[in-house]
């Protein structure tokens, strides 16, 4: 056991020095680890965004702006995709909070005509084994090649064309509200061909 | 304590003394984080980490600490641990820091960390603290990755992220209460065993 | 257990004049109008589902006993019977028959042989197996088949009353706009409506309960007071808001309510053994049992809160005494 005595000068010193050790290597970890994870983080994003457009040679997430929604009450994240300088389509980062439990985060890929190339989820914390199935090929394909101005987004429970995950309507209309929600922001910059 | 050997004090930590299913230390993680064999083994290994090398700094630097002040600094040195395994996780397995969340931070409290610092590390030489971290580590991710496994095949019929059946598994087995049945299941088991070696029929 | 000539048990010793087997069987017979009624509404599918659960549930509790505890099987006095029925009660009557072992098999396994068989268990068995499959497999659980389908085993599914008016006021539609388009509070006392194969008709577990009331099995102190504590809270919400709130009597009619209260809650293992307990343990499940309705994000809560109350009977025999040796009818062991 410990063979110093507890007297409060060496209390002192000993926190000191314990916390000054451990704050300096962490300090020294930081630095170490800033660049991996802010790499990490990029290339999480960049995953998305390859999985909902395709065909891009730029870096969408160096040059990714922030629109406002059309009720202003939020902005969401605008990822342009561009081949040889040209704009192809625009990934969206939309969110709902009306889902099961917690937000749903969704990158939603756009074609400039407004079609949607492809959704998908980037976080839920909706029910494992229901709610969760919003991930599956089978639900995220309804909304494939869609165009939400000419497609009810809704399920169609509230008289919409999309097929409800069984037994997590909350959660299917969620994330429709997010798919919509990414259309409309993206409508208000995007006044292309439609 | 009566000396032991390095080899039982390294196994010891396995099933003897296994810090989840026999001294029922580190619940926390163990019950909400078990929903993948992945996750199970994922938590265990970065626990393993903390508990090695906090037991490594504490049984160098136990006898420079007044023991009036010594659970502060073991903590400040578990945190300080901590911090590092979730920054080296962000950085280089981003994915599984994800899955894992707040409970990477949580391992701060896991009492195993603290129980093994307190009742070994602080009064044993580092090689034996080393050992002893090391069983008691894998001894904690051995019951995590078991505990995940179960949950899995049953919560979701797969193992590792691999699919045997495309169908639908019990999902309570993923949800919290199913932590708590596997867990009562495999430590029921252990001790009818533990129970009928002792008295033979 | 066995009626044995020593027979060692924790007092209170109440003296009763009817044995285990005999209540078992009253039991057994005061649910056969609701089976019946299941039969006529769901088809053969409700006859097989409980045959199915009574077979795995006697089977299950057979093979736990003999092979696992080494003990005199104690299948004999009916009570894992009453366990399969009222499992199968508790589910839709098109449920798979893998889904209804599982379920079987917990209630038996998990819900009563581990805690050391009849009299022992603190929970409900037949709930904790029904809990454990809603949770397990929600979408096989809260499919139900459309009354009237008969000799179908899939036939279409439809929500429960309770359910379509969970959904319809979460997404803003007025309780009278809902109740209009189901059935009348006559079908619902007829058992015209969706969900679980025994819990749908009042009528006919009314029956059971006067059956019961009348051989002295139950005494009358659970049902009524869980049931006059739905009505008057749900009265007092309706009241409040009748847009946002349904009637005393639709929740009194629909889901759970009936079953529970005749024969969920007046299971003698898990229930207080005094009036007085069972008035507060009434009480409590009808408090939770409107909670987890009205503000819950399950459309019905039945279950749960007879599971959870039943985790207070202990502490409701500790408080809840008798202060002198009354004419109590319960029977422990």
């Amino acid at each position: 056991m410990a063979t110093i005595k507890s007297s409060f000068l060496n209390l002192l010193v000993t926190l000191t020095v314990i916390t000054l050790v451990a704050g300096l290597s962490l300090g020294y970890v930081f630095q170490w680890t800033k660049e991996p994870i802010a790499k990490a983080q990029m290339e999480k994003q960049l995953r998305a965004i390859e999985a909902v457009i395709q065909g891009y040679d730029n870096n969408p997430v160096t040059e990714k702006y922030k629109v406002a929604t059309p009720d202003g009450k939020d902005s969401l994240e605008f990822f342009p995709a561009k081949a040889k300088g040209e704009m192809i389509g625009i990934a969206v980062k939309t969110k709902s909070s009306k889902g099961y439990s917690g937000d749903i985060r969704l990158m939603v890929g756009f074609t400039m005509k407004g079609d949607i190339e492809q959704v998908v989820v980037i976080e839920h914390k909706e029910t494992p084994g229901l709610g969760s199935k919003m991930s599956d090929l089978k639900f995220l394909n309804q909304y494939y090649g869609k165009n939400p101005g000419q497609m009810n987004m809704k399920v169609k429970k509230d008289g919409g064309e999309v097929d409800a995950i069984t037994g997590a309507t909350i959660s299917s209309r969620a994330f429709s509200e997010a798919v919509q929600v990414a259309y409309e922001t993206f409508q208000t910059v995007n006044h292309g061909p439609n | 304590m009566a000396p032991i050997s390095r080899k039982e004090n390294f196994l010891k930590g396995i099933i003897k003394e296994n810090p989840v299913f026999v001294i029922l230390l580190g619940l926390c993680p163990t019950l909400g984080v078990t929903s993948s064999a992945v996750n199970g083994l994922g938590m265990g290994v970065a626990t393993a980490f903390v508990l090695v090398m906090s037991n490594l700094v504490i049984s160098l630097v136990k006898n420079v600490i007044p023991d009036k002040v010594r659970i502060p600094s073991f903590i400040v040195i578990i945190a300080a641990f901590v911090t590092v395994v979730q920054l080296l996780m962000a950085a280089y397995t981003p994915a599984l820091n994800e899955q894992l969340g707040l409970f990477i931070p949580l391992i701060v409290v896991n009492c195993i960390v603290l129980g093994r610092a307190e009742a070994f590390a602080s009064r044993n030489t580092a090689l034996s603290s080393i050992i002893d971290g090391l069983g008691m580590g894998v001894g904690f991710t051995f019951a995590l990755t078991l505990l995940g496994a179960i949950r899995e095949l049953l919560g979701s019929l797969s193992l590792f992220g691999y699919k045997f059946i495309d169908a639908d598994g019990m999902l309570v087995f993923i949800l919290a209460p199913g932590a708590f049945i596997s867990l009562g299941f495999i430590i029921a088991i252990m001790n009818w065993m533990k129970n009928r070696k002792r008295s033979p029929h | 257990m066995s009626a044995g000539l020593l027979t060692v048990s924790p007092s209170p010793h109440i003296h009763t004049e009817l044995t285990v087997p005999q209540i078992m069987r009253g039991v057994i017979f005061a649910m056969i109008p609701a089976l019946l009624f299941s039969i006529y509404n769901f088809g053969i599918g409700a006859l097989y589902v409980t045959g199915l659960s009574v077979l795995f549930c006697v089977a299950i509790e057979y093979a736990i006993a003999r092979y696992l505890l080494n003990r005199a099987a104690s299948i004999y006095d009916g009570s894992a019977i009453i366990t399969g029925m009222l499992l199968a009660f508790n589910v839709p009557s098109n449920l798979p028959w893998h889904i209804i072992l599982i379920g079987s098999a917990v209630a038996i396994g998990i819900g009563k042989m581990s805690f050391g068989g009849l009299g022992n268990n603190p929970f409900n068995p037949a709930l904790v197996g029904r809990v454990f499959l809603l949770l397990s497999f929600p979408v096989q659980m809260t499919s139900w088949p459309v009354q009237g389908a008969t000799f179908s085993l899939d036939a279409v599914t439809s929500a429960t009353p309770l359910g379509i008016l969970k959904e319809g006021i979460r997404s803003g539609t007025p309780v009278d706009t809902l109740l209009s388009e189901m059935p009348s509070y006559t079908d619902f006392f007829f058992g015209l409506q969706a969900g679980s194969l025994g819990e749908m008709s009042a009528f006919a577990l009314l029956l059971g309960l006067i059956y019961m009331l009348y051989r002295k099995i139950i005494t009358w102190h659970i049902p009524v007071s869980m049931l006059v504590t739905i009505v008057v809270m749900t009265g007092i919400f309706w009241l409040i808001d009748p847009t946002r709130y349904a009637s005393p009597l639709f929740h009194l009619l629909t889901g759970g309510v009936m079953l529970g209260a005749v024969f969920m809650a007046t299971d003698y293992v898990t229930s207080p053994f005094t009036h007085r307990g069972m008035l507060i343990f009434g009480f409590g499940i009808g408090v939770l049992t409107v909670l987890i309705r009205l503000f819950g994000s399950y459309p019905e809560g039945v279950s749960f809160a007879i599971l959870i109350m039943n985790a207070f009977v202990p502490m409701i025999n500790k408080f809840a005494k008798e202060p002198r040796y009354g004419v109590v009818k319960e029977k422990r062991k």
